[in-house]
């Protein structure tokens, strides 16, 4: 019954919405260290463009555009969910999961999709917000790169949840998340282009980023929102996008199967 | 043949040659050891459970106990799937719990002490209802169920908050109703009452007995609590060292092995003639607590209560006495401190192989 089975994990994901509601306090901090974040940011690059038109073939005002984009992006998807993954299977918890009749890895995607729409919307106020203080920011002009926006967006949450699925998997072989998350963080920060746009990379470095997975998370909706990529090219970003999701996906259901019969096997 | 067959198709649990061994890292000591161990890692075959045969019928009630480190937990979770056994078979309702996990996972409802599968930070009957979406429970069987457990377990003054808010009592309460509210035909409870009051233990002991007889749930249960046992078992099956050593009522194993009484005494003078006379009598233990004050051991098929009795008071005053059964709990501590050897013989029949000597 696939529409019982979708209404299961819709289920899961009010949960997980209504579980990050809970945190009062604690969206109130995430929402002034977000804005603090998105103002030192502001600063530093307000600061090297002193003096400068253009910066790596970017005018101040598409920057900002980037890093409005860049930080809505990277706020969906983010502590909440990396670390309910691999705290379940660290602290053991998991085995609870593994007595209910439930995919592991779809209700930990709902969960994450639930949370997500909470992470999207708190970062959507506060850059809106920005955008209203801040004059220059190169909104699109037509309606289908909002669509074409959105889409890619959603893809973007599709390919970090399966980078961050793999990397809380690999908790099952470790006994803290800490140095994994900050690895996986600071990789996926470089490589997707949420510290500085591809292009300001050495080739060879682009390229290279080019070639991976973490490009889908911040390059590819930056690109379309800033119209640097055109329609056609909007749409074979967003196909490499779900190529990337789906590979991803495949990876992360082999890996936890891998891992579960590690972990039956030897006790966990 | 054709009779194990039979067996196997009307058991609901039935597990056949079921065991478990762990490779367990084996470090000398100190630093050196620790570098060896990062070098050249060394492991030893640990063995958990040996193979064990076991069979629960529809609609009982068994009580897993044993020492802790005997085999228990590993027991119970191969047979719900979240570990996989190194040899043997098991089927449970006509499912092997390895390798049909899910399957398995949605015919079953357990309550490990210890974990809780609500969410955190959310009302409890928001878990409740989350569940009723996960196990597709029809409506009116949810909210009849959920009306039930919440009068039975007295949940209304708690299902309407967060579980990190609540109470060890009120935790296990709701857990329990959360392993129940899909009316799983088969129960796994690992020790559900551990560190709970006396009346939430009442209230727990109740709600699974009803349930029990109501829905004809089959329940297994591992626990240190005794009172458990003898509330909620019929049937009793001990495990020690990885191996089953008695599977059989508890009715029984009480009537074999509680045949020691003992009987104390306050007495009016002291009457050392008579302390060692009783002493010196084959079949008696003395506990002396004082001049005035002790106990005598006795077993119950070579004497009465009353011969005993008498023959105290024929020498002198009992200002007081008092009789103690020996319960379930004194032969079950004698054989977690190695004292008893039980064995069965299949149907449950208990043989004796140490002399009874020690009271």
């Amino acid at each position: 019954m696939p529409i019982a089975r979708l209404k299961m994990y819709r289920s899961i994901a009010n949960r997980s919405l209504q579980n990050v509601l809970a945190y009062r306090n604690s969206y109130v901090i995430n929402f002034l260290a977000g804005t603090i974040n998105l103002l030192a940011i502001y600063f530093l690059w307000k600061g090297i463009y002193s003096g400068r038109t253009e910066v790596g073939g970017y005018t101040w005002d598409q920057m900002k555009t980037y890093l409005l984009i860049t930080y809505l992006a990277n706020s969906v998807l983010s502590w909440y969910s990396e670390t309910a993954i691999s705290g379940k299977i660290l602290d053991g918890s998991v085995a609870v999961d593994l007595l209910k009749p439930i995919d592991f890895q779809s209700a930990r995607f709902a969960e994450t999709l639930g949370s997500s729409l909470f992470e999207g919307a708190q970062s959507l106020i506060l850059i809106t917000v920005f955008a209203l203080c801040i004059t220059g920011i190169a909104f699109p002009g037509s309606a289908h790169v909002y669509v074409l926006f959105i889409i890619s967006l959603l893809g973007a949450v599709l390919v970090k949840f399966g980078i961050v699925y793999l990397a809380a998997l690999v908790c099952f072989w470790s006994t803290g998340s800490m140095g994994i998350v900050w690895t996986r963080i600071a990789l996926t920060n470089l490589l997707s282009g949420a510290l500085v746009p591809l292009v300001f990379f050495p080739d060879w470095l682009e390229r290279l980023a080019l070639m991976l997975p973490f490009q889908s998370i911040i390059h590819t909706p930056t690109m379309i929102f800033l119209e640097q990529a055109g329609t056609w090219e909007s749409l074979r970003l967003i196909g490499l996008q779900w190529f990337w999701g789906i590979l991803l996906w495949l990876a992360g259901k082999a890996m936890w199967s891998w891992a579960v019969r590690q972990v039956t096997i030897h006790g966990g | 043949m054709n009779e194990t067959e039979e067996v196997f198709i009307l058991s609901i649990i039935e597990a056949r040659g079921l065991s478990k061994s762990f490779m367990q890292a084996v470090k000398e000591p100190g630093l050196k050891g620790a570098f060896k161990h990062l070098l050249v890692p060394k492991h030893v075959e640990k063995v958990a459970v040996k193979p064990l045969n076991l069979s629960v019928e529809a609609g009982e009630t068994v009580a897993y106990v044993g020492p802790n480190g005997a085999g228990k937990s590993t027991t119970i979770k191969m047979l719900t799937g979240i570990l996989a056994p190194s040899a043997g078979s098991i089927s449970v309702n006509g499912i092997n719990p390895y390798k049909k996990r899910m399957e398995n996972a949605a015919q079953i409802g357990a309550v490990f002490g210890q974990r809780t599968q609500l969410w955190w930070d959310i009302p409890i009957v928001e878990s409740f209802s989350l569940l009723k979406d996960i196990y597709q429970i029809p409506e009116a069987v949810y909210r009849r169920n959920l009306e039930q457990f919440t009068e039975l377990l007295g949940m209304d003054e708690f299902i309407h908050l967060s579980a990190r808010k609540l109470s060890l009592g009120q935790r296990m309460r709701a857990d329990l109703a959360a392993a129940l509210i899909h009316n799983p035909p088969i129960l796994y409870l690992d020790e559900p009452t551990i560190g709970l009051d006396v009346s939430v233990k009442q209230k727990i002991r109740e709600f699974i007995k009803k349930i029990n007889e109501e829905q004809q749930t089959t329940v297994m249960l591992t626990t240190h609590d005794l009172g458990d046992i003898e509330d909620l078992c019929k049937r009793l099956v001990i495990i020690d060292h990885g191996s089953i050593i008695y599977d059989g009522s508890l009715s029984e194993v009480k009537s074999r092995f509680a045949r020691n009484r003992l009987i104390f005494f306050q007495i009016a003078e002291p009457l050392p003639l008579l302390l060692e006379q009783l002493a010196a009598t084959p079949g008696m233990k003395l506990v002396q607590q004082s001049e005035l004050e002790f106990s005598v051991a006795f077993d119950r098929y070579e004497y009465t209560a009353s011969d005993v009795v008498s023959r105290v008071m024929r020498q002198g005053e009992v200002v007081d006495f008092r009789m103690e059964e020996t319960g379930i709990e004194q032969v079950i501590k004698a054989v977690y401190d190695g004292n008893l050897e039980l064995s069965h013989s299949g149907n449950g029949e208990v043989a004796e192989r140490h002399a009874y000597s020690q009271a």
